[in-house]
């Protein structure tokens, strides 16, 4: 497999695009702020997104759509995939969009407004924001892509998984470049739904930390552009080298106890990418802040991983962005092949003490080569990624 | 243009006039529905403490899955699977909506974690020790052209046999004026790669750059007639008839809006 990103962008609370990224980054500047989210009182810490409200769509309006439409509108993303439906057709384009919200954050509001006989008001009147595939229905429409489209909704693997889809459509054969994207944005549902597994802490996140107490959410656009390697006319010099996709047959809510299903995907990814797992330098964990999550992964990279590998979880920067989580941490993972500069793991003091791997609260620079993210969801729904650094 | 190709291994089915792929045969070949059929299905896979708790959609999802696999003798452990529903669960939206538009917050935990789309692939690996890849996905109109691309795709990329499983459920009040299904529908087939010494009729599948219509579709039971206009997954409806008739025309069907996915059973 030789699958090349040929452009990609992120947006997200520690920073509307991917220099307001990696600048957040460099500073140790966190996103993370005390909840202010419209009708919610609950007492936590989330990753908005500033700028959000002020994008109207009108019809296709909702706030995933608003921070799917602002995500496009940063760096040259946009441009690039004009460009490149004016060289194959925009039926040879194809889209992958991960998300867990899809518009729920629409048919929320909807029901707060319903008319005498508790039924939608004209303007919420949307079928084509009120489904699962709405983020793709509204990115298809907003970049004029006409090829096949899908909605991948796993959770928070999600838009992890639209880079394994983008491969396998890619070696097909039936398109020349894939749009993957992932989406999602913050909303009552997830707030008080996590509230409700008493899975949210009322203080900033510390993934891999002894006194961690639950996860932040966030809101976050990713996006990149897909290509075989042989028609990848630009390069950003990062490649997809691997992916894996695993079950945990476990739990709808709880990871597997001894993480065998996240074992799996890491073992896929490398295997694909025809790596040892000593070679990888750098790993984005899924690190959620979690007490089960982060210790589960925790020990699996223990076991599974030499002390070179350099680890962190950047949750601490802009939370849980759940189904946008995937392909926001796996661009940060892809970013450090560019720039070197390996994130630390935000907020951690003192490590799980049953913990014992390469991670750091303070970022490092490094030479990396190969690095992976992980992304696990609801459901025992796992994904791994690994990207490496295009030959010269 | 590629040609992609795969296996038919064995289909599995429920949905109102049918409770397996026999009595969907039935229907499609004008023998009559099955008139004394339960009001949910019941599928035994399921642990029973844990099927008091699955939502409706999740129920079809899983037994439709389990008739194919029990039809394929294949164990579950070796299947990937691919989770289509178009339309999502409406129902327990409409609860966690109503909730949140009110003062006390509190949701049910169960409900909230069943809400996810991809409930069902959970309910369905959890089910049966799969450990496999377990995508779940949506495509609103177009959701049976892409998960069958997906399915595909996946069975020839990874070399593997894959379960695909189409299902949707009655809308809630709220959202039926946008969402208008009424009837519950699953579908599920299993694919293997061409190369594989499984035993089935071939699908073969070719991405057009042209557009096209939904084939007219009739079965003179206008319960199904009904969900192929309404229930997203029930557009799967004219493939079933071609592979009952062994019918070895072209089949061609929307895939996106400048795309269409033309099929032939041979």
């Amino acid at each position: 497999m030789d699958i090349r990103l040929t452009n990609y962008q992120s947006t997200s609370a520690a920073g509307v695009d991917l220099a307001a990224l990696r600048l957040a980054l460099q500073q140790q500047n966190s996103g993370l702020r005390k909840n202010d989210i419209a009708r919610s009182s609950l007492t936590t810490w989330i990753g908005r997104v500033a700028g959000v409200e002020d994008v109207d769509l009108g019809a296709w309006q909702s706030r995933n759509n608003a921070l799917a439409a602002l995500g496009l509108e940063q760096g040259t993303i946009k441009a690039d995939v004009h460009g490149l439906i004016g060289k194959y057709s925009a039926g040879r384009i194809g889209l992958v969009m991960g998300s867990s919200t899809s518009s729920i954050d629409r048919t929320e509001l909807a029901y707060t407004d319903l008319n005498d006989d508790g039924l939608l008001k004209p303007e919420y009147k949307q079928e084509l924001v009120h489904n699962p595939h709405a983020p793709s229905l509204f990115v298809a429409h907003y970049t004029g892509i006409t090829g096949p489209t899908l909605t991948i909704n796993t959770a928070c693997s999600s838009s992890a998984k639209v880079f394994a889809t983008a491969a396998r459509w890619l070696e097909a054969n039936i398109v020349d470049a894939v749009l993957v994207g992932g989406v999602d944005t913050l909303c009552l549902s997830v707030l008080h739904g996590f509230d409700s597994l008493q899975l949210v802490s009322t203080e900033p996140c510390k993934p891999f930390d002894e006194h961690r107490d639950g996860i932040n959410l966030g809101e976050a656009a990713g996006y990149a552009i897909l290509q075989r390697a042989q028609d990848a006319d630009v390069q950003t010099g990062v490649c997809l080298l691997g992916y894996g996709e695993s079950s945990d047959a476990h739990h709808m809510s709880h990871p597997h106890p001894d993480g065998l299903g996240a074992k799996l995907v890491m073992e896929q990814a490398l295997d694909m990418a025809k790596l040892e797992p000593a070679a990888v330098n750098y790993i984005n964990l899924h690190g959620t802040s979690s007490q089960a999550n982060d210790y589960i992964e925790g020990s699996l990279v223990s076991n599974l991983f030499s002390k070179d590998t350099l680890c962190s979880s950047t949750k601490g920067w802009m939370g849980h962005t759940l189904g946008a989580a995937g392909i926001t941490e796996g661009l940060i993972a892809a970013d450090t092949l560019l720039t070197g500069l390996v994130p630390g793991s935000m907020n951690l003091t003192t490590l799980d003490k049953r913990l014992d791997f390469n991670i750091s609260a303070e970022n490092r620079q490094a030479d990396v080569h190969y690095a992976m993210s992980n992304s696990f969801g609801f459901g025992g729904n796992n994904c791994s990624l690994v990207f490496g650094k295009v030959d010269e | 243009m590629t040609t992609l190709a795969c296996k038919l291994l064995a289909y599995g089915a429920w949905g109102k006039g049918f409770e397996n792929w026999q009595d969907l045969q039935n229907i499609l070949q004008g023998k009559g529905h099955n008139e004394s059929m339960p009001v949910s299905p019941k599928p035994e896979i399921i642990p029973a403490n844990e099927r008091r708790r699955a939502p409706l959609p999740v129920k079809l999802a899983v037994e439709s899955s389990w008739q194919a696999t029990q039809n394929a003798g294949i164990d579950p452990k070796e299947l990937s699977c691919v989770f289509v529903s178009g339309l999502g669960d409406t129902q327990l939206t409409d609860y966690m909506c109503k909730v949140l538009a009110g003062e006390d917050k509190q949701l049910s935990p169960t409900k909230f974690h069943n809400s996810v789309h991809n409930a069902a692939a959970g309910y369905w690996t959890i089910s049966t020790s799969c450990m496999k890849s377990a995508n779940s996905v949506a495509a609103y109109n177009e959701s049976v052209s892409l998960t069958l691309l997906e399915g595909i795709t996946q069975c020839i990329a990874e070399g593997v046999p894959v379960l695909l499983t189409f299902f949707d459920a009655p809308v809630s009040a709220v959202l039926k004026s946008l969402l208008k299904n009424e009837t519950p529908f699953a579908f599920s087939m299993i694919i293997a790669p061409s190369d594989s010494t499984y035993e089935g009729l071939t699908l073969e599948a070719n991405v057009l750059q042209e557009t096209t219509a939904w084939p007219v579709f009739s079965s003179h039971y206008d319960v199904l007639d009904n969900a192929y206009n309404e229930n997203p997954v029930a557009k799967v409806l004219p493939i079933l008839k071609h592979i009952i008739n062994k019918d070895k025309s072209a089949l061609t069907i929307p895939l996106s809006a400048a795309t269409s996915l033309q099929l032939l059973v041979s």
